[in-house]
């Protein structure tokens, strides 16, 4: 296997959490919820993830544990948003904070603890392939799963029926509401999916990508990640790109962190520049109807920012 | 039946069910909800030492949470606060580094620049979300981290210490570019003026000025208050400047009373609990003073939890997100109204 395939073989795997957390957070944007409980969420996720596949000894009991936990706290987020019309933002954050402590608080007894790890896989036929297969189909079940997730989510999203139910409740609540289709009905599902994706993310973490547990064992990746959505355009494809870019980076600063120790420190803020970036091209793209730029350059790096983001649906006025 | 009576009484039932949700949670990890209130007490009051932490801590948080009030008061959601505090605290650096921070006059120029600094990256943000429609969230967020970035290429860069880059901070300050404490304990006289004077402003402010009832008016209700002339965009970058001054001396503060030099993690996270403290107190200024003591208890005192619970100093941090998640619940939920309506109408 050559250095060039190791490399790559690295970056795919370190990004896996991050892809889950991504694909997550931009199905619930892209309903119009803003989950800013995702850095919280995680750094939970993780650990329930890991204490369960402790405490059952096995790693996969864990990983749908984290799952559902994920599921468990956007799905309250939801209820506060649809139901007791609260700031989204407002409860994301306090949530938040609240989690990430949780963590710490639950996580005392699995600080550097063994545990058992995800069965490895290797499909028949597709890892054959030349340099693509061993990357993208060798290894552990988890990493196949946020592979397969992607074109999953945007097909969904962009193909199906319900994908565009969801982006219509995303942009416009009143109209999606005039048509018929239940607003709060769709917000809570695909909110708690996006979370239940999130918390698989958490689990990947912990029982993949930084195997085991540490206080604060994801801390800043779930605003890291929130910043990548965005760098995405809200497109699940070009989020995950973006996902892979950061993992490449990740992996840049850590060989360079003989070299320099600043650069290793700094590079891995970089997503969020680049997430102000984005928004502020968007914005002028929008507002000067540019011409000269091609469409397809326009879908490349730019993007649609969901109309009613984190705004709460209040059919009564 | 009066108004305000209904309202102490339903903020008295929120306080109430706030206290029990956390003795339950208590109760339910093992512990005992009384020891564990005393341990706070005590390792919040309990000597001069703690007693005089207690206060700076009360301080900064109170002026942190003044920022946030400012911006809550427009309607504008300002996470960027941690960088207005990292940017006041790179201010302060600044004039503590170069030879001003050998004068007497050090701690002037230092909350000046301090201030400036904060509100420059603030109306940044301001700038982002008025012009190009950025939301003060994304934007905020974005700007928060990359002051991180800055202040750790400054602390391991530029400001390295002689001979080694480490994580650990700067050069401590000379003498005259600390902001110093009063009498043999350092009782924090200077942040608690400052707390206080940025309080009674803000109160004159809202109360008393066009400019404060104007920023009421675009933080309620944009439109409208556009119809009345007062244009929105303008209102929200002046609470964006002010709001990053008010940060910007909570850093200044942080570096020149606290550490006495720049660490990367300067703000302690005070930014964040500052939103926490100013989202509760509803944008009142004395509330937020009462709820930031309460924080500083419960950040100071948490460290006796260690020593003589032996438990884990996290608790402190859950107990205040279990606080203000309870608390944001009731207030939505209208429980507190429903219990004091029965109330009343019983007696």
């Amino acid at each position: 296997m050559g250095n060039f395939e190791a490399t790559l073989i690295t970056i795919i795997s370190l990004s896996t959490p991050m892809v889950f957390a991504v694909l997550g957070e931009t199905i619930s944007e892209k309903v119009g919820v803003v989950n800013l409980s995702l850095e919280g969420s995680l750094l939970l996720t993780a650990l329930v993830g890991f204490a369960v596949s402790v405490i059952s000894g096995y790693a996969l009991i864990g990983f749908l544990a984290a799952g559902a936990t994920g599921g468990l706290i956007a799905a309250s987020l939801s209820v506060c948003d649809v139901k007791l019309k609260m700031n989204q933002i407002a409860v994301g954050f306090v949530l938040t904070i609240f989690l990430a402590k949780l963590s710490s608080y639950l996580g005392q007894e699995y600080v550097r603890v063994p545990g058992p790890y995800l069965p490895s896989i290797k499909l028949p036929l597709v890892s054959e392939i030349p340099v693509l297969g061993e990357v993208l189909f060798g290894q552990n079940i988890v990493v196949l799963l946020a592979i397969i997730a992607v074109p999953i989510t945007w097909g969904f999203l962009y193909r199906t029926k319900y994908g565009l139910e969801l982006r219509a409740v995303g942009e416009n609540p009143y109209s999606a509401d005039a048509r018929g289709i239940n607003v709060a009905r769709t917000k809570f599902i695909y909110t708690t999916i996006g979370g239940i994706l999130i918390g698989l993310g958490g689990a990947a973490f912990s029982l993949h990508a930084k195997f085991g547990w540490s206080d604060g064992h994801t801390t800043n990746y779930g605003w890291i990640a929130l910043a990548i959505v965005i760098f995405g355009g809200w497109n699940p494809v070009r989020c995950v790109a973006g996902v892979y870019m950061f993992g490449a980076l990740q992996v840049l600063a850590f060989k360079l962190q003989a070299v320099t120790l600043g650069l290793s420190q700094v590079l891995p803020l970089i997503p969020f520049p680049l997430m102000i970036l984005t928004l502020i091209g968007i914005q002028i793209a929008n507002q000067r109807d540019v011409k000269w730029i091609p469409r397809f350059v326009k879908v490349m790096i730019l993007g649609n920012q969901p109309q009613s983001l984190g705004i709460t649906f209040n059919k009564d006025g | 039946m009066k108004p305000e009576i209904k309202s102490i009484l339903a903020n008295l039932i929120s306080l109430i069910i706030v206290f029990l949700v956390i003795s339950i949670f208590l109760i339910l990890i093992g512990s005992s909800p009384f020891e564990v209130y005393l341990a706070f007490l005590d390792g919040a009051f309990g000597n001069t030492d703690r007693f005089t932490r207690t206060l700076l801590t009360t301080a900064i948080l109170s002026i942190s949470a003044f920022a946030l009030v400012v911006t809550f008061t427009g309607g504008l959601w300002n996470i960027g606060i941690e960088g207005q505090l990292v940017a006041g605290s790179i201010g302060a650096t600044v004039i503590a580094r170069s030879f001003i921070g050998e004068t007497v006059a050090a701690p002037v120029f230092e909350i000046l620049l301090g201030s400036l600094f904060g509100s420059l990256i603030a109306v940044f943000c301001g700038i982002l979300k008025v012009r190009t429609k950025v939301h003060e969230i994304f934007g905020g967020l974005g700007l928060d981290f990359v002051a991180a970035g800055v202040i750790v290429y400054l602390v391991i860069g530029p400001w390295k210490r002689e001979g080694i880059a480490s994580t650990s901070g700067t050069d401590i300050f000379p003498d005259t570019a600390w902001i110093q404490g009063f009498g043999e304990y350092g009782l924090p006289i200077w942040p608690i003026i400052f707390a206080l004077i940025i309080g009674a402003s803000l109160l004159f402010c809202f109360k008393r000025t066009a400019f404060g009832l104007r920023l009421k008016a675009v933080g309620s209700n944009p439109e409208s208050s556009q119809r009345f002339g007062i244009e929105p965009s303008r209102y929200l970058l002046y609470a964006f400047a002010l709001a990053g001054a008010i940060g910007g001396i909570a850093g200044v503060v942080q570096a020149t009373v606290v550490y006495h030099k720049l660490v990367p993690f300067i703000s302690g996270g005070y930014g964040f609990l500052g939103i926490l403290i100013a989202l509760i107190s509803s944008r009142n200024v004395i509330l937020v003073v009462l709820v930031s003591t309460v924080f500083a208890c419960l950040l100071i005192g948490g460290t006796q939890l260690q020593l003589k619970l032996g438990m884990h100093s996290s608790l402190s941090g859950i107990i205040q997100g279990l606080l203000v998640l309870t608390w944001i619940l009731i207030k939505a939920s209208k429980l507190d109204l429903k219990l004091a309506n029965k109330i009343l109408a019983r007696s």
